[in-house]
């Protein structure tokens, strides 16, 4: 409102010239507005909206740089500015998948409203034209059978699979390529993980998305393929449907302890595609940066990691996968890699690009602890190693080690290797499996029991994104729980205690009427 | 006869026992929070022991009277005897063994819990600290940059530091909503709870910061722990600043040694 109300031939003037950085006019009237974005955000976005805030070269993407005018979640056509609905809503709910969070709770409706406006007065572009017009989206298809293959097929026909993977991991041919409008690098989302969606991750926000584009980056407006008759709004809608299928219904959530299913009437599996993995219940496990001790690492690439495990009471098999854009590693994203690695800026130390592997350990205490003692989460320390399954995707099979302290991991001697594993990599996902006899009887190893929780860490390395050593993602301690096999008391305990209930009911019913029949005293002895 | 069910002493009964577990299940859990208060469910072992303590209060109350023990007990009876009471009878008889049963089984079948960690989230501090080969005693500590330099330069550089540093666990709201808090556990603190900084001396929070996770005491596990020890990273003067900044930017007042020494007395 007030940046629009001011003399319209230094407006013009201005957008022409598109000078970068001076504050305007409408910033001195608007108080509120810059003491709430000096306060929240100019940390990373900049005193300036520069997006060059003192966090800024430890993100990848980059904060937004407000001077350009430039926002990738809108309900307006490819290359317009966003409606004030629009930049509020990334104010309230954040961008997903970065480092910016939502705003509703903290921030009163009075100061986001400010903070819109605010933003906005950085860039001259919002004070030169008319007020954005958002487009008009259709309803939604039904997610049909017909729909979702539908969709499947324009997912090829409208080529999202060079970006987004074949079955939309991110792992694309020309995924290693992609770099957003300042020159960063950029990662084609992982399609199958909705929550890390920028935009949101519902059928109708993926819909919007591929109307307007996300401005910016490399994904592109899909409404002129409309408007050419390429496709159809309704396929459009039936691509939404799809690509939102490729994600879970719920995002998942956090568990502390993983359940080692008892499997008594099979084998275990021998391998990673082995069918009993698929009825075997999978468990999230969160990642997050080694941002712990130095070099630290804040761009990690691998978010999460699914595990399952099984156990046949004398061997325990672990399956642990995750979305990864390649087979690090590979050579068609060196390039990329060294991008990555220029950019996270040299706070941390330089790292020299080349080649590096994918990574992946399980951490467990050296024996199962008493009470609540575990060795340091962050592979032990001096006094208390760790005990440790290591693989690598150059390195063959999966290995036994020891560590006492972050980067002082060494394999135990060939005659103590007692884990079996493989692995395989495709279509943007690394299913790793490792498998040992509950008991090896080497004092160097854990020893696992039915029936004990067990503490379990995870890291892991995604070689093409400059990770290795300390540089990588990491997890807290979890548990595994190898179930038992279910006792009788199971069945006995209910039976008996409804027999001795149903019984007494009984009794006392039976007692009350035969006293109401005899008659005389009248109801109100005995029976208490 | 017909007396409103809240005016017979049945009715009262059931009506107070069923109040007493939505307060005990729900009420201490969810009502403070509406007030500002931080809150947690009740354990289900003590809901059982209050139930039980509600239980017999009811019951001495209701027996207390000989009148009213009649009152209370005569539908009871009647449900068991009268003969227009069948199906009610029949469907109770069937409904509580049954009810009986499942509630056994919920206690016997197999569960899988981690561990019970009772971890004492705010261990007593230590009298004094060694920061980087100097030795610092805590008690009675004050932070030195209140009184010297710009407040305002310090509160700047303390914002630096923290984004730079602390954001990806604890937020940049400082709400523990940080976009790494989700793979830590114990979760990353938000100092916005009214539980956290504003209970603590500042000399508290330099000691938290200056030795981290692994400079817990064992009741706090410091092996759980992904607080980095910042003396590896940051100096002394980093440490007091990114404390102003905290306290600054959520509104808290620290606790000061005079209400300290004052509550000591009290105890």
């Amino acid at each position: 409102m007030r940046a629009r109300a001011m003399v319209p031939g230094f407006v013009v003037a201005a957008a022409v010239t598109c000078a970068v950085s001076a504050p305007l006019a409408a910033q001195e009237e608007n108080a509120l507005g810059r003491e709430v974005y000096d306060r929240w955000c100019a940390s990373c976005h900049g005193y300036e909206g520069l997006g060059d805030g003192y966090a800024a070269t430890w993100m990848l993407p980059r904060p937004r740089d407000f001077t350009q005018a430039l926002y990738q979640i809108r309900t307006t056509p490819s290359g317009q500015l966003p409606t004030d609905d629009d930049i509020m809503r990334v104010i309230n709910e954040g961008m997903p998948g970065t480092t910016m969070p939502g705003w509703e709770e903290e921030l009163s409706l009075e100061e986001r409203l400010a903070l819109v406006d605010y933003l906005k007065s950085f860039s001259r572009f919002f004070a030169a034209g008319e007020a954005p017009e958002p487009m008009t989206f259709s309803s939604p298809t039904r997610a049909t059978e017909e729909a979702l293959a539908e969709g499947r097929e324009v997912y090829e026909l409208i080529e999202c699979n060079r970006c987004h993977g074949a079955d939309g991991r991110g792992d694309g041919t020309s995924s290693p390529t992609l770099v957003d409008d300042t020159g960063m690098p950029i990662y084609s989302v992982d399609l199958t993980e909705n929550w890390y969606f920028n935009g949101g991750g519902t059928v109708e926000d993926i819909y919007q998305r591929l109307r307007t584009g996300l401005d910016g980056t490399p994904m592109p407006s899909f409404t002129d393929l409309i408007d050419a008759g390429v496709i159809t709004d309704e396929q459009l809608w039936n691509l939404s449907h799809y690509v939102r299928s490729l994600a879970p219904e719920d995002p998942p959530g956090i568990t502390e302890v993983i359940r080692a299913g008892l499997v008594e009437d099979a084998p275990l599996p021998e391998g990673v595609d082995d069918p009993l993995w698929e009825s075997a219940e999978a468990f999230y496990i969160p990642m997050g940066g080694q941002i712990i001790e130095s070099p630290r690492w804040f761009v990690p690439q691998v978010a999460g990691l699914w595990v399952r495990a099984l156990h046949d009471g004398g061997e325990l098999a672990v399956h642990v996968s995750w979305s990864d854009h390649s087979e690090s590693p590979d050579s068609a994203w060196a390039g990329f890699q060294a991008q990555v690695l220029s950019a996270v800026g040299p706070e941390e130390g330089d790292m020299e690009p080349g080649p590096r592997p994918d990574g992946l350990y399980l951490q467990f205490p050296m024996e199962i602890p008493e009470g609540m003692d575990k060795p340091y989460f962050l592979m032990g320390d001096p006094l208390e190693p760790v005990y440790l399954w290591h693989w690598e995707s150059t390195a063959g099979a999966a290995q036994e080690a020891d560590a006492r302290g972050l980067g002082t991991m060494a394999p135990q001697g060939d005659a103590g290797q007692s884990l079996a594993s493989e692995a395989a990599f495709s279509a943007g996902r690394w299913a790793v499996m490792f498998r040992r006899a509950l008991e090896t009887g080497d004092p160097g190893d854990l020893q696992f029991r039915v029936g004990e929780p067990v503490p379990v860490g995870f890291a892991a390395w995604d070689g093409d994104n400059g990770e290795s050593g300390s540089r990588g993602s990491i997890s807290s301690w979890h548990y595994i729980f190898l179930q038992e096999p279910t006792p009788a008391t199971v069945v006995v305990a209910p039976l008996i205690a409804t027999l001795l209930t149903a019984g007494l009911g009984v009794l006392v019913v039976a007692r009350a009427q035969r006293r109401e029949r005899e008659g005389a005293e009248g109801p109100d002895e005995g029976d208490a | 006869m017909n007396t409103k069910p809240w005016k017979h002493p049945l009715g009262q009964a059931a009506i107070v026992v069923v109040l007493a577990y939505l307060l005990f299940e729900w009420g201490i859990w969810l009502l403070p929070p509406l007030f500002g208060v931080a809150s947690a469910p009740v354990p289900a072992t003590v809901v059982l022991q209050y139930m039980g303590t509600v239980v017999v209060g009811v019951l001495i109350w209701v027996s207390d009277s000989e009148e009213r023990w009649k009152q209370f007990k005569a539908p009871i009876h009647r449900v068991m005897v009268d003969p227009r009471q069948k199906v009610l009878r029949t469907a109770l008889m069937v409904t509580i063994p049954l009810l009986v049963a499942f509630m056994t089984f919920d206690r016997v079948r197999p569960t899988v819990s981690a561990p019970a960690a009772l971890r004492s989230v705010h261990p007593a501090p230590p009298g004094q600290i060694d920061f980087r080969g100097e030795t610092m005693v805590l008690n009675g500590l004050e932070n030195p940059l209140r009184h010297e330099g710009d407040l305002e330069a310090h509160y700047e550089e303390g914002k630096r530091i923290y984004v730079q540093n602390c954001m990806p666990c604890h937020g940049d709201a400082l709400d523990g909503q940080g976009h790494f808090a989700s793979a830590f556990n114990p979760a990353p603190l938000s100092f916005q709870d009214p539980g956290t900084i504003v209970q603590l001396t500042e000399s508290f929070v330099f000691w938290r910061i200056a030795k981290g996770g692994p400079g817990l005491p064992r009741e706090a596990t410091p092996w759980d722990s992904a607080m980095p020890a910042w003396e590896d990273l940051l100096t002394a003067e980093e440490i007091w600043q990114v404390t102003i900044y905290l306290y600054e930017q959520t509104g808290w007042e620290p606790r000061t040694w005079e209400e300290e020494g004052a509550e000591g007395e009290e105890h």
